[in-house]
C-alpha cells in the first residue's frame, strides 16, 4: 500500500522533469543541467505479456528469471513486472547496457531522476513514431515493438512533452554486474552478525571492567587502604619488615637456647635493642666457642663475637 | 538517479566492524589490567590486613597481653606493665626462670612487634627482664 502511494508520488513528482526517449541508435543529447526522466527504447530491454496464476505482482516477479530463462542472451538481467487488467507486463532488462547507453548518449547518471519502458509509458499510441533515422516504434497486441522506418508508410515524430508518465518507474542497479545482490546481502549480513557479535562482546568486557573497578572500590573501603597504591605499597613493606625481623629475631632466640653448654658454662645475658641481638655466656670452653661458632656458621646467620675476660659475648644484627 | 554504492556500504561496514575490533581488542587490554590490579590490590589487601591485626593493633595486643599476664603461673610475678603511646613495655626486677619460661614462650609464639628486650641471670634460678612491644 506504502509502495503504490510512494510510486503515485514520485510519478506526479517526476512529472516536473522532462522525458527524453533513449535508444542506442538515436543521436547524443546536447549539454543538460537538469534533471530528465529516461523512456527506455524496446531495444534495451525484453517484455513479455503473460497471464499467470498468481493474484500479486511480487508473486509474479518471483516468477521472472524462470520464464525469460530461455528467451535471454547471456548476461546480467533485473526483472520487473505490472499488472494490467488481468495480465502482467513482464520485463528484463540488463542494467549495465542501459547505463552504458545513458553514458554513450553523454548523459551522467546523476542526472537521471527515473527511468521508464517505453511500453509502460507510450501502450496508448496510435500509429508508428519513428525514433531515429532507421527506426519506428509501433504498438502491436498492446506492446511497444520496434520497427525498421520502411515497415510503415507514415511515421510521426515522437513527442514526449505532454506525455503523462506512469508509476512504473524502474531503479537501475549501477553496481550489479560488479556482485551479485544475493550475495551482497549475505557478505553485509554475515558482517553485521560481526559486527553485532564483536560489540556484544564489547559491551559484556566492559561491562566486568566496571564490575570489577567497582569491587577495587569496595576492597579498598572494606580493608580500610589508603588512597593510593603508593601508600599502601610503603605500608605493606614497613609490615614485612617488621614481620621478617621478629621471625629472625624468634630465630636467633630459639638457636641461643639451643647451644649446648657444659654444668659449668651459663648463658648470662640476652638482649635485644636497636636492630642488634646479643648473649653473653660465662666460663665458655674453647671447645665450646668452636661449636657454638660452627654451628652459627652453618645456620648462615651474620655473628660477631669476641671474649673479654671470662665472658664471650655473641652479637646478631637483623 | 543516485543509487548507493554497494561498495561504499561495504567499506562502511569494514571500517564499523574494523572500529569495533579495535574497541574490543581496547577494552579487552583494559579487562587484562583491571584483573591483574584487582588480583594484585586483593592480595595486598589480604597481607596488610593480616599484618596489621598481627603487629599494628594497639588494641589487640593489650587485651592479649593482659590474658597473658593473667595466667595463674604469671599473675603473681609482679610484671610490670607500662603503656606508651606507640609501645607497651613490661618489666620485672627478678623472676623464677620458669616463669620466665612461660612468659617468653607465650609472648614469642605470638606476632608481637618486639623492639627491644634484656633477660639478665641474677642467680641460679632468677632472672630480670624487660621488654617493650610496639604497634
Amino acid at each position: 500500500m506504502f509502495t503504490k502511494f510512494n510510486q503515485k508520488y514520485k510519478a506526479m513528482f517526476d512529472q516536473k522533469h522532462k522525458a527524453l526517449f533513449l535508444d542506442p541508435n538515436s543521436p547524443a543529447v546536447k549539454v543538460i543541467d537538469e534533471k530528465i526522466n529516461i523512456i527506455l527504447s524496446p531495444s534495451l530491454y525484453w517484455v513479455k505479456k503473460l497471464s499467470l496464476p498468481v493474484k500479486y505482482t511480487r508473486d509474479a516477479k518471483k516468477l521472472l528469471p524462470s520464464i525469460f530463462e530461455d528467451s535471454l542472451p547471456q548476461g546480467h538481467y533485473s526483472y520487473s513486472v505490472y499488472k494490467k487488467g488481468d495480465d502482467f507486463f513482464a520485463f528484463a532488462y540488463d542494467d549495465k547496457v542501459i547505463i552504458d547507453t545513458l553514458k554513450e548518449k553523454g548523459i551522467a547518471f546523476s542526472d537521471v531522476a527515473s527511468v521508464y519502458f517505453a511500453q509502460s509509458e507510450l501502450f496508448f499510441m496510435k500509429g508508428a513514431f519513428k525514433i531515429n533515422e532507421t527506426q519506428s516504434i509501433y504498438v502491436r497486441d498492446e506492446i511497444v515493438v520496434l520497427l525498421p522506418c520502411c515497415w510503415v508508410e507514415e511515421s510521426g515524430e515522437l513527442n514526449l512533452d505532454e506525455l503523462s508518465l506512469s508509476s512504473h518507474s524502474i531503479a537501475l542497479a549501477q553496481f550489479g554486474h560488479i556482485v551479485d545482490n544475493s550475495s551482497l546481502y549475505k557478505i553485509g549480513a554475515v558482517v553485521i552478525a560481526l559486527i553485532i557479535l564483536v560489540l556484544t562482546e564489547y559491551f559484556i568486557t566492559s561491562a566486568k571492567v566496571d564490575e570489577l573497578t567497582n569491587l577495587k572500590e569496595e576492597l579498598f573501603t572494606k580493608s580500610k587502604l589508603q588512597a593510593t597504591m603508593f601508600q599502601n605499597e610503603a605500608t605493606l613493606k614497613k609490615y614485612e619488615k617488621v614481620d621478617t625481623r621478629q621471625a629472625t629475631l624468634r630465630a636467633y632466640i630459639a638457636m641461643v637456647l639451643s647451644f649446648k653448654l657444659k654444668p659449668s658454662e651459663s648463658l648470662v645475658k640476652m638482649g635485644f635493642k636497636n636492630k642488634v641481638f646479643s648473649a653473653d655466656f660465662n666460663l665458655l670452653s674453647q671447645q665450646s666457642i668452636a661449636g657454638i661458632t660452627k654451628k652459627l656458621k652453618s645456620s648462615k646467620f651474620k655473628f660477631k663475637a669476641r671474649s673479654k675476660n671470662e665472658t664471650w659475648h655473641l652479637e646478631m644484627e637483623l | 538517479m543516485n543509487r548507493i554504492n554497494p561498495i561504499h556500504v561495504a567499506i562502511a561496514l569494514m571500517v564499523i566492524l574494523l572500529i569495533s575490533v579495535i574497541s574490543l581488542g581496547s577494552s579487552k587490554s583494559k579487562l587484562t589490567i583491571v584483573e591483574s590490579e584487582y588480583k594484585q590490590t586483593e592480595k595486598m589487601a589480604s597481607k596488610i590486613v593480616g599484618l596489621k591485626s598481627a603487629y599494628g593493633n594497639k588494641k589487640e595486643v593489650k587485651q592479649s597481653l593482659k590474658k597473658i599476664l593473667m595466667l595463674s603461673q604469671l599473675r603473681s610475678a609482679g610484671i610490670v606493665q607500662k603503656v606508651k603511646k606507640a609501645s607497651i613495655s613490661l618489666s620485672v626486677e627478678s623472676i623464677d626462670k620458669n616463669t620466665l619460661n612461660v612468659l617468653m614462650g607465650k609472648i614469642l609464639n605470638r606476632a608481637y612487634n618486639i623492639t627491644a628486650f634484656k633477660v639478665k641471670k641474677l642467680s641460679e634460678n632468677s632472672v630480670s627482664f624487660e621488654m617493650e612491644i610496639a604497634w
